[in-house]
């Protein structure tokens, strides 16, 4: 496993301005995440933790502080140079998905490539999203729409998008939010593989359980960080999986 | 490639939703086919009407009888017998450059041959008439300067007249009774067809002027005078000669109203062309509005599809789209949805214009320029109507749209 630190924030600071108002969504919050890491970002609603994942993957600009991606500084890139950001390391895996429809599976999965300047033939992309297809067991179904896809089929799809472009980080925004408990340990055994391949992966979760399968948790409350721990007791998604069949026998 | 895979992205896009994309270029469609089919159908009408104007023949100069103003009171063109066939002789004799004079006499009557009669227009002309107007004979032979001085009783008549009379018998050399006068036909005319108004030039009998005169309308005044002058660069000059000739020979004292009207066939021409052009225009106005109506199409579509999209335009973000790959993606579109518009509303109007053509009898005819400017305002409709909308899209901040329910 390669080393090195992926994310570093110092003293981050989001302030949105509503009217009158000023919320203060994130108040100083510093991170540094290495390289091969499995992280849950985790709090209640209101805690900061999405406005933490917008800065996070570039969507965003914090108000004050520090965000170093992969060794160069981009808390004070234009629009264009953080999309530019977000095409070559960053994978977004969403709660709803957001495939585009009537759209096949490969299709969707090939977006990022048309926004990359990579001049890719084709048969090129065509050949890349297959195989990024196959590597989240959605083999054969390339040419599927999303609505021809069950859930956890769709987001193994939005997974195939996230990685089909290298990123050094993976991030997923409450990616079982949407999913049945079966399925969402599925992806979750999906994000252990890709863990294991070396695949830094941040996720943002408010499921104690979700957040077990990483391997470590961040717990934010108020716009600061609340804890940071490395998880003790942490779930196997093939483990759990076979339990969950060994019940349903049972009953 | 970047330009290229944005195409890709915007065709993959139209791809997806077919029936709204044929239902907004059906907008464009209409338009453009409509603009196609009128400005043809006006070109047809004034390319006809040229043509029926040219067919009054070459460097011709028309003197009406009467004033269109005489004295305060108008008149029509040949409301007042005021020209004598003394005026046609000294137009004849006076006037430099004239090459050929046609005294003009008209009346409608009933005429009869055998068992058949037929309600036609009697012209009385001179032996020059059929030369002046470039009408030859399909058969037979024409009147004589002789036949004119004599008043004799002959005639030449159209195919219209001959075929309701005689079927297909040869009418050369038979007698036509008009108003009970036995008249000899020397021969038929080739056919001219439909006047610019519509009118059937084909249904006509021709007899010289003096026999017309004397047996069949009566009277001493001719309706008018055709004067062919033989060089175009005389024909102004002999337009004032005969004013002034006239003026003399009717005693009008300077500063009072002619008591005639001259008209150059170029004048007349004019006017027509003038009036066609109008129509021409009105014609492609209307049809302009309907292309501006699908224009509006395209950028309402456009608007809905970037509200609908929204979550779709943030994933595009999200993935690394910048504000211009979708502000390109989006006017690809709406240009793509106007050129192909375009390209099928030519073909439309094209095919429209041919079955008007072929059903009405009307002529059409589409100029290469007028498809040319069609497409390309077709295009420019789709730039325009799909600026804002693409504008609108490429502003989106990405965590709203990501976020947009």
């Amino acid at each position: 496993m390669n080393n090195g630190t992926v994310v570093r924030l110092s003293d981050v600071h989001k302030t949105y301005r509503t009217g009158e108002m000023e919320v203060h969504a994130v108040r100083g919050v510093s991170l540094e995440i290495q390289r091969g890491e499995f992280v849950a970002l985790m709090g209640a609603s209101g805690s900061g933790k999405s406005t933490l994942m917008n800065i996070l993957g570039c969507l965003d600009r914090p108000t004050a502080g520090r965000y170093v991606l992969d060794e160069s500084d981009v808390s004070a890139l234009n629009r264009d140079q953080l999309a530019d950001i977000r095409n070559n390391k960053i994978g977004f895996v969403f709660q709803n998905f957001n495939l585009l429809p009537r759209t096949s599976a490969r299709e969707n999965v090939e977006l990022p490539l048309l926004y990359g300047r990579r001049g890719l033939t084709n048969a090129q992309l065509r050949e890349k999203a297959d195989a990024v297809l196959a590597s989240v067991g959605l083999e054969g179904r390339e040419d599927h729409h999303p609505s021809q896809l069950s859930g956890g089929q769709q987001q193994r799809v939005a997974i195939a998008r996230a990685l089909i472009n290298g990123p050094e980080v993976v991030l997923a925004d409450e990616p079982t939010g949407n999913l049945d408990s079966r399925t969402s340990i599925e992806i979750m055994g999906i994000f252990q593989q890709l863990n294991e391949r070396g695949i830094t992966i941040i996720m943002v979760t408010h499921e104690q359980d979700i957040a077990a399968y990483a391997r470590r948790n961040v717990m934010m409350r108020d716009g600061l960080i609340l804890n940071d721990h490395s998880v003790s007791q942490r779930f196997d998604a093939a483990a759990e999986l076979e339990k969950l069949a060994r019940s349903t026998n049972e009953s | 490639m970047r330009v290229g895979s944005t195409f890709n992205i915007a065709f993959r896009a139209l791809r997806r939703n077919k029936l709204r994309s044929v239902l907004t270029a059906l907008g464009i469609i209409i338009g453009v086919a409509a603009v196609i089919a009128m400005v043809g159908i006006g070109n047809g009408a004034k390319a006809q009407v040229e043509a029926q104007i040219a067919s009054l023949g070459q460097n011709i100069i028309l003197v009406f009888s009467g004033s269109t103003t005489s004295s305060g009171i108008r008149t029509g063109w040949g409301g007042a017998g005021t020209l004598k066939i003394e005026d046609a002789e000294a137009i004849r004799r006076e006037v430099s450059g004239v090459t050929a004079v046609s005294e003009e006499v008209v009346s409608t009557t009933q005429v009869a041959a055998g068992n058949q009669n037929w309600f036609t227009r009697i012209y009385g002309e001179s032996a020059d008439y059929l030369d002046i107007r470039q009408w030859p004979l399909a058969d037979g032979s024409p009147f004589t300067p002789q036949d004119v001085r004599s008043a004799n009783k002959v005639c030449v008549i159209g195919r219209t007249t001959a075929t309701q009379i005689y079927g297909n018998d040869d009418p050369i050399g038979q007698v036509l009774r008009v108003k009970n006068v036995p008249f000899t036909i020397t021969g038929v005319l080739t056919p001219k067809g439909l006047s610019a108004q519509g009118v059937d030039q084909d249904d006509i009998v021709i007899m010289p002027y003096t026999s017309a005169m004397k047996r069949v309308a009566g009277g001493t005044t001719l309706r008018n005078i055709n004067v062919q002058v033989g060089d175009a660069n005389q024909m102004n000059a002999a337009q004032k000669q005969i004013i002034d000739l006239l003026r003399q020979r009717h005693n009008i004292r300077p500063g009072r109203d002619d008591d005639f009207t001259v008209r150059s066939q170029q004048e007349i021409a004019d006017a027509a062309t003038a009036t066609t052009n109008v129509m021409t225009g009105l014609l492609g106005a209307i049809a302009g509005v309907s292309l501006v109506v699908g224009g509006i199409g395209i950028m309402n579509i456009m608007l809905v599809s970037v509200t609908e999209r929204t979550r779709e335009i943030g994933t595009r973000m999200a993935v690394g789209a910048h504000g211009r790959d979708i502000l390109t993606q989006f006017l690809i579109e709406a240009i793509s949805l106007s050129s192909v518009g375009g390209v099928l509303g030519i073909i439309i109007g094209i095919a429209a214009a041919k079955t008007i053509a072929i059903t009405r009898h009307w002529p059409a005819l589409i100029s290469p320029g007028s498809i040319v400017i069609a497409f390309l305002v077709s295009a420019a409709v789709g730039i325009f109507f799909g600026f804002y909308p693409a504008r609108k899209a490429a502003a989106l901040d990405p965590i709203e749209a990501l976020r947009y329910e």
